[in-house]
């Protein structure tokens, strides 16, 4: 069960760091930012190629080298269990080693070839676009709040059922393994996390909506497609993970109250599910927008006269990964490596929504 | 309609987007009583400080291109009927003639300078 666990996790991160370059954006090229007309530029490719066979045969290595001391040394469950954890953490490790070593590559590459020199740069925007964008309006995200507030409703009537030890942390078993003693306080925990949570992805939702649409000159309407998919579907992922992260705190807090009713099984099941449909979401959105703009995408870019291209906005991308942009208002930008948002940290707005719930979620846990 | 901007130009960005706007006016992809969009998304759109959209938008509507309507936004005005009011066309004059002059001294003839004229013109309109 636990191999399986093991070999799933480690599988899926391995496919998800191998694809990475091939669906990114195409202008951007292991976090450096190239002419539309460099797309398909023979050492680039070689390099996006290089990464996925390295990746995936150090992988290969490190997972080998585990089973290798698992079965050999036979160490202890705990040493075993220790090193399982780390195993996603050393492919992340690897990945990310040689992101930074063909992002250096490429950084030289374009230095030397001077992609940029004496070119017009332009950014581009479109007026009405935002007229077709798709995003989820803030009033479904409270469908979930209601959710949330019909269990603090159900909790106090409830009250008097509730055990006297309250449940306040659950293992991977699903069962409970840390308690607290009784009070409307300790009983509302689990509900007034739930809330803050649900407020946390309404607050990325609306913070999204205000970050700007960017579009690039040279290939517009690939890139339009893109970024209003990207909106569209983070916003129903979104939307998604916080109507299933109210079932799930309402179905621990349901275990709690009728603790001996419900069955061992769902007690595993229900997380499990929850982590895979999580999961899934997560794989259909980056499929759904990575398969535009991307390498991955067929239509050939034949825009404009090639007069114009994309602006270099290298200088506020820190190591390739970091946007740091005061000038922008945007406070999330689509993702330099991978498909997804990233902060623009020269906004302290976004550390807010990032950090503000985690510390009101303490706050609330240390009372 | 598009806007484009050039961050490496010298000439300013408030100027290359009131100039946008205001070529998409004469192309016709704006008329009178679009909305234009808010300072936050346009600059957000284009990577801007707000401030500069701000600034393109406010000449703009001293300009009296457009109209800045609290709560609605930034609304493209209709041209006014009849005559062009005096103060405005010496404002134009006066805005062209370092041009016109320039044009001069390097040895253009009245007639290349009228044919550059009308050409540029074709070319905002997009013809």
């Amino acid at each position: 069960m636990e191999m399986t666990l093991l070999f799933v996790t480690v599988g899926f991160l391995m496919f998800l760091q191998i694809t990475i370059p091939f669906i990114v954006k195409r202008t951007v090229v292991f976090g450096v930012t190239i002419p539309v007309d460099e797309i398909r530029n023979e050492q680039l490719l070689r390099y996006k190629k290089l990464y996925a066979i390295l990746t995936f045969f150090i992988s290969i290595a490190a997972l080998a080298l585990y089973f290798i001391w698992s079965k050999d040394i036979s160490p202890t469950e705990n040493h075993l269990i220790l090193a399982g954890l780390l195993l996603p953490f050393v492919i992340l490790f690897i990945s990310m080693s040689l992101y930074f070593y063909f992002h250096m590559k490429v950084t030289s590459l374009k230095r030397e070839k001077q992609w940029f020199k004496d070119r017009k740069q332009v950014k581009v925007s479109e007026l009405n676009l935002r007229t077709k964008d798709e995003m989820l309006p803030w009033i479904v995200y409270v469908v979930p709040m209601v959710i949330t507030a019909g269990l603090m409703v159900f909790t106090l009537a409830n009250y008097n059922s509730l055990p006297d030890q309250i449940p306040t942390h659950w293992g991977p078993d699903g069962k409970p393994d840390a308690f607290t003693t009784k009070s409307y306080l300790s009983a509302l925990i689990l509900p007034f996390v739930l809330l803050v949570l649900n407020t946390m992805f309404l607050g990325i939702n609306e913070l999204t909506r205000n970050s700007g649409i960017k579009l690039s000159a040279g290939n517009i309407n690939a890139s339009r497609v893109r970024q209003l998919r990207l909106r569209k579907y983070t916003s129903w992922l979104l939307f998604f993970i916080s109507i299933l992260v109210s079932m799930l705190f309402t179905f621990l807090q349901f275990t709690t109250l009728y603790e001996n009713s419900v069955s061992d099984l769902l007690i595993i099941t229900i997380p499990l599910a929850f982590s895979a449909l999580v999961l899934i979401g997560t794989v259909l959105m980056a499929i759904k927008v990575g398969k535009k703009d991307s390498d991955l995408d067929l239509e050939i870019i034949d825009e404009g006269t090639g007069e114009v291209i994309n602006a270099d906005d290298d200088q506020y991308w820190k190591g390739g990964l970091f946007y740091f942009n005061p000038e922008d208002p945007s406070i999330f930008v689509e993702k330099r490596f991978g498909v997804g948002w990233t902060l623009n940290f020269a906004r302290p707005m976004g550390y807010l929504i990032l950090v503000g719930p985690l510390l009101v979620i303490i706050i609330i846990t240390l009372i | 309609m598009f806007i484009q901007i050039e961050p490496q130009s010298d000439i300013p960005i408030y100027t290359q987007v009131k100039n946008g706007i205001m070529e998409g006016i004469v192309r016709g992809e704006l008329v009178a009583g679009d909305i234009l969009p808010s300072v936050r998304s346009l600059a957000g759109d284009l990577g801007v400080n707000m401030h500069t959209v701000n600034k393109s938008y406010h000449e703009l509507e001293s300009k009296g291109v457009i109209r800045i309507v609290p709560k609605s936004g930034a609304v493209i005005c209709t041209p006014s009927a009849g005559e062009i009011p005096p103060s405005r066309l010496e404002q134009i004059s006066e805005e062209l003639r370092p041009i016109v002059v320039e044009s001069l001294v390097i040895g253009m003839s009245e007639k290349e300078i009228q044919e550059l004229v009308a050409s540029i013109i074709l070319k905002v309109k997009g013809e």
